[in-house]
């Protein structure tokens, strides 16, 4: 498998906050990669790095094989990189429509092809097409989530990142999500970098993962193993399993 | 009663498109544009140049207006709002700037223009006599069915135009508007020359019925900011009620009141410090943000 997003020794700092201390990560075209990791662990910080959002103060991301850090937001969304931010970001008084739409703006081919992408959006989640002229501030959650995901995937991505999905959503909701993420990378070939807290839905639908904690990955590998690992265990899944 | 109702449409079809202008570069920016009066001011000198002393067509003075105050309202967003907003996260930064460049605009229209009043030929003749219920100049109608056209050709814009859905979005979530890929430097200039355009416009408009004068922007301005109180800032639709509602106001006001002086103001300003005390988010304005 070839690499798509490579991360090297990457730093990144807000003001007095070092958020990432020397972080290197890797994922390949067509894998789901999970970052799991408490709250502050600097989960965010390598999605704000990646879309452009927070420039790294030092180390260097390559994608498609070209350095990218210090690319502003647009021209990385134009390469390919979708990002569903944490919270889900909806625009609150525009109709699921137009958001959905907003998700294709920086696609540069016919309008056909945008529609064949809605089509396909509203078809993965029939839900939106019953909520189309509605306000999206007025859609459940869950509902908003499906919306932020769909809108992410108007941009035709070959990566998709995915801030915390599953927070905030009903326990029923959050298996639809992990499901459909899974159909995602399946389907459409897309490269899912899948950052939760929730760490035992992304360490079961994640081919690898990688486990942060301050600013540093701590352990990284296949997530059926890290699912077993007793470390991860004790860190993050609580003792339950 | 008639009488009173067009009037009054006529007065907040006018205000409408200045509050737009001045809810629009807020809902962008966060930027409380004090300089929208002086925009105006601007906007109608333009168009008393044209028009009035050059003698070519109206038409072609307002559009020259428009153009004019949208290349003025573009470089202000690049050269003076743009580095402000990169360097200072503090509100009452752009806020000063702001009123500097009404002092500024205030003293180059002085410069350039004069103090006196300055009035241009009457676009049309004649005036609609509707049973003496409404007797309305032809000129007043014409102004205030195009500041109807202006705003619905705004509101269409904004709402099924590219730019105009990135503008929207933009203004509701900074951080996802970017993620989608909207450039957030080039639709604040975009957002500023607009919002500069439509004051201009507005004042190219009203040259051919009140006339300009180099004095008038602040006050203005004060209108435009109380018509954004009275609507929410930052919401269209929040601005066209409040311009509605001010012009119907200032309307009914001075019918009702012309025994009593010139107190219409006044009780404008009291009532819209109560209402300010029960709703400070304004009518349409959103309670948070």
């Amino acid at each position: 498998m070839d690499s798509l997003l490579n991360f090297s020794n990457a730093e990144l700092h807000y003001d007095h906050v070092h958020a990432l201390r020397g972080v290197s990560l890797n994922i390949n075209e067509g894998e789901t990669v999970a970052l799991i990791g408490a709250n502050g662990a600097g989960k965010t910080s390598i999605l704000r790095a990646i879309t452009g959002l927070h420039p790294i103060s030092s180390g260097q991301v390559h994608y498609k094989g070209e350095r990218i850090d210090g690319m502003p937001p647009h021209k990385l969304v134009e390469m390919g990189i979708a990002m569903v931010p944490e919270g889900r970001r909806v625009f609150p008084f525009m109709s699921v429509k137009d958001n959905l739409l907003m998700g294709a703006f920086s696609r540069s081919d016919s309008k056909q092809e945008v529609k064949a992408t809605l089509d396909s959006v509203l078809t993965r989640f029939p839900r939106l097409k019953e909520r189309y002229k509605q306000a999206a501030g007025t859609l459940s959650g869950g509902e908003q989530q499906m919306m932020v995901i769909g809108r992410a995937l108007m941009a035709k991505p070959t990566l998709l990142l995915l801030d915390e999905p599953s927070l905030g959503i009903a326990p029923k909701l959050v298996q639809d999500i992990a499901r459909s993420i899974v159909a995602i990378n399946r389907d459409e070939k897309v490269s899912v970098l899948l950052v939760e807290q929730n760490s035992r839905m992304a360490l079961r639908i994640s081919h690898r993962a990688y486990a942060m904690t301050t600013g540093e990955v701590v352990l990284q590998g296949d997530s059926k193993d890290l699912l077993q690992d007793d470390r991860v265990k004790a860190l993050y899944l609580g003792g339950e399993i | 009663m008639e009488q009173v109702i067009a009037n009054g449409l006529y007065l907040g079809a006018q205000y409408a498109l200045i509050a737009l202008g001045l809810t629009l570069i807020f809902a962008l920016m966060n930027v409380l544009n004090f300089a929208h009066g002086q925009m105006y001011v601007l906007g109608g000198f333009v168009t008393y140049v044209i028009y009035g002393q050059l003698g070519l067509p109206f038409v072609v003075a307002l559009i020259a207006s428009a153009i004019t105050l949208a290349a003025v309202g573009a470089l202000i967003e690049i050269y003076l709002f743009r580095p402000v907003i990169r360097k200072s996260h503090r509100e009452e930064s752009t806020m000063l700037l702001a009123a500097a460049i009404a002092f500024f605009l205030d003293a180059v229209i002085l410069l350039l223009f004069g103090e006196k009043q300055r009035g241009v030929p009457k676009i049309l003749d004649g005036v609609l006599n509707w049973d003496f219920r409404i007797i309305m100049p032809y000129d007043r109608i014409a102004i205030g069915v195009l500041a109807i056209l202006i705003i619905a050709a705004f509101i269409l814009y904004m709402q099924y135009s590219k730019t105009g859905r990135a503008m929207r979005a933009l203004a509701q979530d900074r951080v996802a508007a970017q993620l989608m890929g909207v450039q957030v430097d080039r639709y604040s200039m975009i957002g500023f020359a607009i919002g500069a355009m439509l004051a201009g416009v507005v004042g190219g408009l009203l040259v051919t019925i009140t006339g300009v004068n180099s004095g008038i922007g602040g006050p203005i301005s004060i209108k435009a900011f109380m018509m954004v109180m009275i609507g929410g800032a930052g919401v269209v639709s929040g601005a066209i009620a409040g311009g509605f509602i001010l012009g119907m106001a200032e309307s009914v006001g001075l019918t009702v009141f012309s025994g009593y002086g010139d107190v219409t103001y006044l009780i404008i300003f009291a009532s819209l410090m109560v209402f300010l005390a029960i709703r400070p988010q304004g009518l349409m304005g959103k309670p948070w943000g």
